[in-house]
């Protein structure tokens, strides 16, 4: 048994992990009072309205508006977001650094900035600013450009100090200075990568932007609110299937570009 | 008079287009060393298949030791058939314990094999089998962390518990390099012969097949080209036998 | 479509975005860093950390309780709703890998997995494509408020994506070895404890854990429609304008989530070795 222990370490670790899950279970007082009143019948329409969705003009209108609203914030922040990126990424990288003592200091400073970044979520860090500055789009576009910023960050720093060491010894021998091995060396070489993982952001972007509604912006989620409100579960649906249609465009698009980047 | 372990009548398979094999046949003695050789595409990947049942034939009869093939079950046929090809056969994972072990998933239960998960039972089994090849330390180290030879020597110690009577080899030292190939090659011939087992390998190397092996079969484009003796085979045979396909390649090429 | 064309797009909606937001929405930077805004500003950072009240919520030990019960429940509910996502996606996952709906993985092929696999596949990209935030308001109308609502929510989001990278997991699978298992005689179950199981487990924990750092982050936002935890207090204490309240269920938070991200990595540093 004994020399198992590593092969088993992972088994008990998975029955640990199972009994916690089982035991936040207990954490609920399962009765009747779990459900609304009205919770069945909610539920019935909710179900009822998925397969018929509210497919008249001037709904259908209101969800295309919406849907670019969605679009534009989620579009913008990420903007936003690359340059931030960028930014403390490349810092975080430590490639920029000389000597290694600079290079850890550089690395752990702005990688505690970036998982500061990312720590909030992007609804939070919205509503700080509406809170503070009063709503303006900007509130939407910089909520998302922080903590996106933040993870972008995070993976591009991680993207570029795995960039294998070869072509990069080849430009210092070159005389290349730092930049223009970060230029020349670093960037084209994760570049790849980085556009990929920056497309699987933007989808996420997306739905980070359709939830901006609940500071007050407009959008899906605004409209999914409202009808919400007015019981129209009908509405609902057809703004949620406008949602999903987004997000698989932008999926299928990355797609794409994964597949052209790896040809 | 040594029993019969395979009889090939007829074989033929076909992908699509290509014809893999076509009316093979040819009988293989118990205890009988043989080595399959011929250029790449000749089918012998595709015949060790066939032997193996992964691979259906489009026509033709196989027995493996006086029953047709597709009457065992697929656990009476591990008795019969234990197969080995390049090292990455193991599941990497897994300690190697495991790995040898799983030569005697055939005769467990269900009930069995969830405790040996556990806690691996007939543990002597695999650590005999595993002395024999060399490996007595690496019991319950990770497969994964093994090296090519030592994998490959793994999968040889699966084979002497799982016990089977015709050992099926495709490319089992392709991987390695020279010197770990002959290890191999040297550890499976004694093997078989101490267990008084039947093998049947595909090789790309035909100096291993003269050193190891007591018959050859050459095929070339589906066909049998020869098969003699290994002592028989001449160095004429064998340039003819790559030559020619090579030549036929570069004139469908062009 | 080329790489060129998608750069081309891209920077169109780069600019239509942008354009948008100035001319459409007339957002104007300078109001945004105007003196008046640098005053509100700086008032609502006052009034967060505590300057602008007489007793700031993180120097008085009940609102310290109060805050640490939040945070453990939303603790709870985040384990909750990982388990549920998990449950639901090893349910599906096994049909829903195209291996084993093509029959390469099983040996046995059957027309009515491809139906299953595609069915699995669209409950997938439903169930990811819509934010936590929304299924929650959608629940809120089924469930009564409290930490159940909250981690079916998170849960519905993340079976989607966990399931998606899991079949992949299944899908990228190493097929020799288990040939290998079942030309020794293995059965179908026993090919699954040995050849199967081993070989995902690691892959499945990483991004389930990976999946759990993301639900912690979110919490706090579904429980801002009533799903319970530290975001529902937060709400709360956003409408009555208690705003040292605000700093501590913050700070809470932030640790809440460094906690998590620091037991995941050794979890996960765990189960690699
Ligand atoms: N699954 C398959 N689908 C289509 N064609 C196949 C398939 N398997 C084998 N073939 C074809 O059958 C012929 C024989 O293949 P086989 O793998 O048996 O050759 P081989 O002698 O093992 O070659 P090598 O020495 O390169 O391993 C080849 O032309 C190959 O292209
Ligand atoms: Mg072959």
């Amino acid at each position: 048994m004994w020399p198992l222990i590593d092969f088993h370490k992972k088994n008990v670790l998975t029955g640990l992990m199972f009994l916690v899950f089982l035991s936040s279970l207990l954490y609920i007082d399962w009765g009747p009072e779990l459900i609304h009143a009205g919770g069945g019948t909610s539920l019935w329409q909710m179900v009822k309205g998925m397969f018929t969705p509210d497919l008249s003009g001037d709904i259908l209108l209101l969800a295309l508006v919406a849907s670019w609203q969605t679009l534009v914030y989620a579009v913008a922040g990420m903007t936003l977001a690359i340059i931030f990126a960028f930014g403390f990424g490349t810092l975080a990288s430590g490639v920029l650094a000389q000597g290694s003592l600079g290079r850890s200091g550089l690395k752990t400073f702005f990688r505690g900035v970036l998982g500061f970044m990312r720590a909030i979520h992007e609804l939070v860090w919205a509503w700080l600013f509406v809170a503070a500055f009063g709503l303006t789009p900007f509130a939407a576009v910089f909520a998302i450009a922080i903590p996106y910023g933040g993870i972008l960050g995070r993976i591009f720093a991680d993207m570029l100090s795995d960039v294998p060491p070869q072509p990069i010894r080849a430009l210092q021998a070159a005389g290349a200075s730092r930049l223009q091995l970060l230029i020349y060396g670093y960037l084209p070489l994760a570049a790849a990568d980085m556009t990929s993982y920056t497309m699987y952001r933007f989808e996420c972007a997306i739905r980070s932007s359709a939830i901006m509604s609940f500071v007050g912006l407009g959008g899906l989620g605004y409209q999914i609110d409202l009808s919400l409100h007015d019981l129209k579960y009908s509405e609902v649906w057809t703004f949620l299937y406008f949602l999903i249609g987004l997000v698989i465009v932008v999926d299928l698009w990355s797609q794409v570009i994964r597949k052209r980047l790896v040809a | 008079m040594a029993k019969v372990m395979v009889k090939l009548d007829g074989i033929r398979k076909q992908y699509g287009e290509t014809t893999a094999l076509s009316s093979l046949s040819f009988q293989v003695d118990q205890g009988e060393k043989i080595a399959v050789i011929g250029p790449s595409g000749a089918g012998k990947t595709t015949l060790l298949n066939i032997l193996a049942r992964i691979v259906e034939p489009d026509e033709g009869r196989l027995e493996i030791d006086d029953q047709p093939a597709h009457r065992y079950t697929g656990r009476q046929f591990a008795h019969k058939v234990g197969v080995i090809r390049q090292q990455f056969d193991l599941v990497g994972s897994l300690p190697v314990i495991h790995n040898v072990l799983a030569g005697r998933l055939k005769d467990w239960g269900f009930f069995k094999s969830c405790l040996s998960f556990l806690w691996p039972q007939e543990r002597h089994l695999a650590v005999e089998a595993l002395a024999r090849v060399g490996l007595k330390d690496k019991v319950y180290e990770k497969t994964a962390h093994l090296s090519g030879g030592e994998q490959q020597r793994v999968a040889l110690s699966r084979l002497l518990v799982q016990r089977p009577e015709l050992i099926l080899a495709d490319e089992p030292v392709s991987a390695l390099d020279p010197a770990r190939a002959h290890d191999i090659l040297a550890m499976l011939v004694k093997l078989v012969e101490e267990e008084q087992q039947t093998l049947i390998a595909t090789l790309h190397t035909v100096e291993y097949a003269k050193t190891y092996f007591d018959r050859i079969i050459a095929l070339r484009d589906g066909r049998l080209y020869f098969d003699l003796p290994a002592s028989e085979v001449t160095d004429e045979q064998l340039s003819q036998l790559y030559h020619l396909s090579e030549l036929n390649q570069y004139v469908a090429a062009h | 479509m080329s790489l060129r064309l998608s750069l081309l797009i891209a920077l169109v909606l780069i600019m239509a975005s942008w354009a948008h937001i100035f001319f459409v929405d007339q957002a104007s930077l300078s109001e945004l860093f105007s003196e008046e805004n640098r005053q509100h500003g700086l008032q609502f950072i006052r009034q967060l950390i505590g300057l602008e009240d007489e007793h700031p919520a993180f120097l008085e030990g009940q609102s310290w309780k109060k805050a640490l019960t939040l945070t453990f429940e939303t603790l709870v509910m985040s384990i909750m709703a990982i388990g549920f996502a998990t449950t639901a996606m090893l349910v599906t996952v096994v049909p829903a890998a195209r291996n084993v709906a093509q029959g390469s993985l099983t040996l046995v092929r059957r027309w009515y997995n491809w139906l299953i696999f595609c069915f699995f596949r669209l409950c997938y990209i439903f169930s990811r494509a819509v934010p936590e935030l929304i299924w929650a308001m959608m629940i809120i109308f089924i469930f009564n408020p409290g930490l159940l609502p909250g981690a079916i929510a998170l849960a519905l989001h993340n079976f989607g994506i966990l399931g998606k990278l899991c079949a992949e997991v299944i899908e990228d699978l190493d097929l020799r070895p288990i040939r290998n298992l079942a030309s020794s005689g293995a059965s179908k179950a026993q090919i699954f404890i040995y050849g199967v199981i081993p070989e995902v487990l690691p892959k499945f924990i990483t991004y389930i854990l990976y999946r759990w750092e993301v639900i912690i982050r979110t919490t706090i936002v579904v429980g801002f429609v009533g799903a319970g935890g530290l975001g529902m207090e937060f709400k709360l204490s956003m409408s009555w304008f208690h705003y040292t309240e605000i700093a501590l269920y913050l700070l809470c938070y932030v640790l809440l989530v460094f906690f998590v991200d620091l037991l995941s990595e050794g979890i996960r540093r765990a189960v690699k070795s």
